[in-house]
Order: C-alpha cells, then structure tokens, then sequence
C-alpha cells in the first residue's frame, strides 16, 4: 500500500516537474541561454498566487491570472534587459549564466525579506487528501496536477507543430542565421519563448504551493531538476524533458521506502550522474558529451 | 577593534585560499564548479574530526585532509570529463545538494545540523597557535603558499595546458593531449588546496556545523571570483577583500533592519554579478572583455 501511496504522489511530483523541466527545455533548446533563473520564475509566481490568493483573498482564478503575468513579465524581462545586451557584446555561456544565477539570488532574498524564509503553503478545498483506500490517501490535486501536465504538454506540441510562430521557433534552435535570412526577427521570436517557458512554470508552482508548500530557496531546487531533466531527457528533447521530469518525481518518491525525506535532493543528483556517466545522449536527443 | 581586525583579516585570507583555488579551475581550466565548499567543508570535518580524536598537529592534519578532498573530488572530476559547461553545472550543483545532506545526516562524524564544537587550536612543531596573531600568520602564510603553488603550475607547461584545455578542448585534444588527465588533474588540485583553507577555518573558530558549507558559500566564493576577475591572479583576493569587507559595512549603516542585512548583502552580491556580466564581463582586476569561453 506503502508502495501504491508512494507511485501517486510520485506522478503528481513528477507531472509538476515535467512542466518546469519542458519550460526551461523549450527555452535553453531554442535560444541556447541557459536560463538558470528559471527556478525564480516558479518561486516569483508561487508566490504572487499564495498573496493574492491566502492573503488578499481574491478569486483563484484572478489569482492564477497575475501569478502568470508576474512569470511572463519576469521571463521577459530578463531575456529583454539582461540576456540581450550581454549576448550582443559577448555570447560565451559563462557571462550570461553568472548573470542569470545574480538574478536567481536577488530574487531569492527579495523574496524571503518581504514573505519570510519560512515554509509558506496556500490551503485551498483541494488540498485536503482523501482516503480512498485503507491507508491509501489521494488529494485531488494529484490529478489535476497530471491532468494539467498533460494538456499543457499537448497545447505546446499543437503550438510548436501547427502555428507558423511554432514552426519558426523549432526553426530557431536549428539555425538562427536562416530564420533571420527568411526575414523573421530572432529577438521577437525570442521573447515568445521566454514568455512560453515561463508561463509553462506556473501551474506547477501554483499545484506546488498548494500541495507541498514553497519557500524562497525552492527556485535552487527547481532549477537543479529542471537542469537535470533537460539533460537526462536529452538536450534539445521536449518529450524527453517531460520524461524525464516524470523519472525523477518518481525516483524522489519511490527512494522514500529506503532513505529518509532528506534524501531526496541526493536521490536526483544520482540519477542525473548515472546518466551522465553510462547514457550522456539522455533518453533522446543529441549528444552532450565531449 | 584591533581583535576585530585581525580576525577580519585572517577571515579574509581563509576565503581568499578559496577563491583563488576555485579560480584556478575555473578561470583557467574553464570547469564551473558550484560544489567547492564541499571540498572547503571536507577539510574541516577532517581536521575537526582529527583534532578531536588524535590531536591538532598540522603536520599531519594537512597531508590527511588534503588527499581526502584530493581523492573525493575525483567524483567530481567524473562528470567534468563526459561533459562540458552549462551540464557540468548541473552535476556540481547536485553535488553540493548531495555533499550538504552527507554533512547534515552523518551524524557520528560530522556532528549533524548542531556541528562540533570545542576543536582544539592548530599546532605546529608542538606549539599551539591559538593567538590571534598566530592565526592571522598561519592563514596569510597559507594564502601566500598557494598562490606561490598555483602562479608556479600555471607557468609550466600544465598550466598551458590548461588554458588550450579552456581555449578549445578539440584543439588540444588535436596536438596530442591528455584532455581527461588535465582536467582530472586539475580538479584533484584545486580541491585538495581548497581543503587546506577548511583545515584552517575549523582549528580557528574552534568550531564548525554545516551552515559554513552550504550552496550560499559556493555561490559567494563564485561571486568573488567574478567580481574581482576570472583568469587573473589579483582577482580572487580583490574580490575577496571586497566581499569579506562589505558586509562590514552593511552592518555599521543604521537604516537597514539587523535582521534582513544578510539577505541585502545576498542581493547586492547578486546586482553586483548581473551589473558586471552585463558591462564587464572581465571583473574589477581583469582586462575587459577577457571572460572565460
């Protein structure tokens, strides 16, 4: 039963990863800027939903709402006022992730001066867990959390595959020299991405806030799962990232019958070493060895 | 306020070992590490773990702490041989995260959360070095070793070889080196040295928990580096200076709240890095636009 419990609340996990993973994919795959303040992205409309909604007590649907707009806006911003200009002077990965990690860390601590270092998590009528079977306790959340994985995942898809929009930015990971030549600007299909990626991280901090809770040095999670999903997935693998994402929500969980709940940080960074040393191509995708 | 300055100095000098032996993989073999205070913590639990079982001599507490950062840190030397930049990052990531549980849950060795305390002064030639004096002149005789070791290597032909390793991996994988050696190499270093500023940190403060080894010490000693100037020898000392001196600051301005002082250093630390990326990539010390590729 242990076992069952644990396979749930792995998928719910695990769906929730996928989504953050897939957002931080779509937008390294397609700009090549590693976007490490992704993590902060979660963090920032985490909690812009736990304000409006726990403490300013509006509707979770106007709540929902500005916790997209705060993500996008800030996704947009950074690849607007911090990537761009660096990458016009200077396109080595190393300036533009310092610089991204620096805004991971003013968000972190802007966020922990204003809300706390705490814990923080929204109740809402879903969160409670029902039993369902003797000992066997499922909150609603957990399919909501899949359902929205999954539609998400398949809106994406349609997106990339049947909008003209789509098909230029799958053409920009490929040659970014070609989509300019055919007269398409680089830089407006970049914000699409960014705001795409981003807003992909929303329903997962919103699910995450409600169900496990969230403080500010949670963005250091997401990102190191995020970054290992997208190359245990495969660079440049969507599908791959979702897969990956899903492997280590269940991974976190299931290590729980054997190790205690501090554990699950080491139980990640295990998987993504062992990928690392015996298949670096990941699940699909191209290669990252050297 | 002259104890209060010797112990910011000899602080100093324990951070600037660090920051210039994570310079020396980063800034030349191009190897972006967020777990060096792993291997900073390593140095100190042996050294503390030593101190309180057999005794403080450094003598033997260096060699042993030294080849115990040395030989773990091949598994940080593994990833760094299949993979390149922002992957690497990752793996050092998630081995700071699984370094910092190891710490926090090896309880019989490490002392857990509430750390060890009451670790006996350093000795040497069977005098004990517990004055503030001492201390200062231990760790700034250190800082000066290492970087008379590390300025010696990288004028040999390793150190050549560590930057056409930087430079383009292919290339010199092309005129016949030892790519995988190099870089193991290196990173053997550089963590063995980081140890040594982890032996001083624990036989100085007497005492050590895991809050000294956390991501946010990596990210800082990443920040000194950057700030002061990747790839160059003043850099990390600049930027540690620069580092270990302003938060002084911070404390003595009266409008900012006591308790948040830590979280604003946290955030000009982090302006500071997307202000420089943005305007110069090359840090204080550093010639503009000599970033690493």
């Amino acid at each position: 039963m242990l076992l069952l419990q644990l396979l749930i609340n792995g998928l719910q996990v695990g769906a929730l990863y996928a989504l953050t993973a897939v957002g931080f994919s779509l937008i390294f795959g397609s700009t090549k800027v590693f976007h490490f303040a992704h993590g902060s992205t979660f963090t920032i409309a985490g909690y812009v939903f736990y304000w409006l909604y726990s403490i300013a007590h509006l509707h979770w649907s106007l709540a929902t709402a500005a916790a997209a707009v705060a993500a996008v806006a800030f996704g947009v911003f950074m690849d607007r006022c911090v990537y761009l200009p660096i990458k016009r002077h200077e396109g080595s990965y190393f300036t533009v992730f310092v610089a991204s990690f620096g805004a991971a860390i003013i968000v972190q601590n802007a966020i922990g001066i204003v809300f706390g270092r705490s814990f923080i998590s929204v109740s809402t009528p879903l969160s409670a867990s029902v039993e369902l079977m003797p000992s066997l306790f499922v909150s609603p959340l957990s399919g909501i959390a899949i359902v929205c994985a999954v539609v998400f995942f398949l809106a994406l898809q349609v997106f990339l595959m049947r909008t003209n929009v789509g098909v230029a930015l799958r053409a920009l990971s490929e040659n970014p020299e070609l989509v300019r030549v055919f007269g398409m600007n680089p830089r407006r299909l970049s914000t699409v991405v960014f705001a795409l990626g981003s807003l992909l991280a929303v329903p997962a901090a919103i699910l995450t806030s409600a169900s496990a809770g969230l403080n500010p040095a949670i963005g250091h999670h997401v990102m190191l799962i995020s970054m290992a999903a997208t190359i245990v997935g495969g660079v440049g693998s969507l599908r791959g990232a979702a897969c990956a994402g899903l492997l280590l929500g269940m991974a976190e969980n299931l290590a729980l019958l054997w190790f205690p709940p501090q554990w699950t940080d080491a139980v990640s960074f295990i998987v993504l070493f062992a990928f690392i040393l015996f298949r670096p191509t990941g699940f699909f995708g191209r290669p990252v060895a050297s | 306020m002259l104890a209060y300055l010797l112990n910011l100095a000899t602080l100093i000098c324990i951070n600037a070992i660090l920051a210039v032996t994570l310079n020396f993989i980063l800034g030349y073999a191009g190897i972006f590490s967020l777990a060096h205070a792993i291997f900073f913590g390593i140095g100190a639990y042996v050294a503390a773990y030593m101190g309180l079982t057999w005794g403080s001599s450094l003598l033997a507490v260096l060699p042993v702490a030294m080849a115990v950062a040395g030989a773990l840190s091949l598994v940080l030397a593994l990833p760094a041989l299949r993979v390149r930049g922002e992957y690497f990052v990752a793996a050092s990531l998630g081995l700071q995260m699984l370094g910092l549980t190891v710490f926090a849950e090896w309880k019989s060795v490490t002392g857990g959360n509430s750390g060890l305390s009451a670790i006996p002064p350093a000795r040497l030639f069977q005098q004990e070095l517990d004055g503030p004096y001492e201390a200062l002149g231990l760790a700034a005789g250190c800082l000066l070793a290492i970087v008379a070791v590390t300025s010696v290597l990288l004028k040999t032909s390793f150190g050549r070889n560590l930057r056409a390793v930087r430079d383009s991996e292919s290339a010199a994988c092309a005129c016949g080196k030892n790519v995988a050696a190099i870089k193991t190499l290196s990173v053997v270093v550089s963590s063995a040295l980081a140890a040594v500023a982890g032996v001083l940190y624990a036989f100085y403060l007497s005492f050590i928990n895991v809050e000294s080894f956390t991501l946010d010490t990596s990210v800082q000693l990443m920040a000194m580096i950057i700030i002061g100037g990747v790839g160059t020898v003043l850099g990390p000392i600049v930027g540690a200076v620069l580092l270990m001196v302003l938060p002084s600051l911070f404390s003595y301005l009266p409008f900012l709240p006591q308790t948040e002082v830590g979280s604003i250093q946290q955030i000009v630390y982090g302006l500071a890095m997307v202000l420089l990326m943005i305007y110069r990539p090359g840090g204080i010390a550093g010639v503009a636009r000599q970033g690493v590729k």
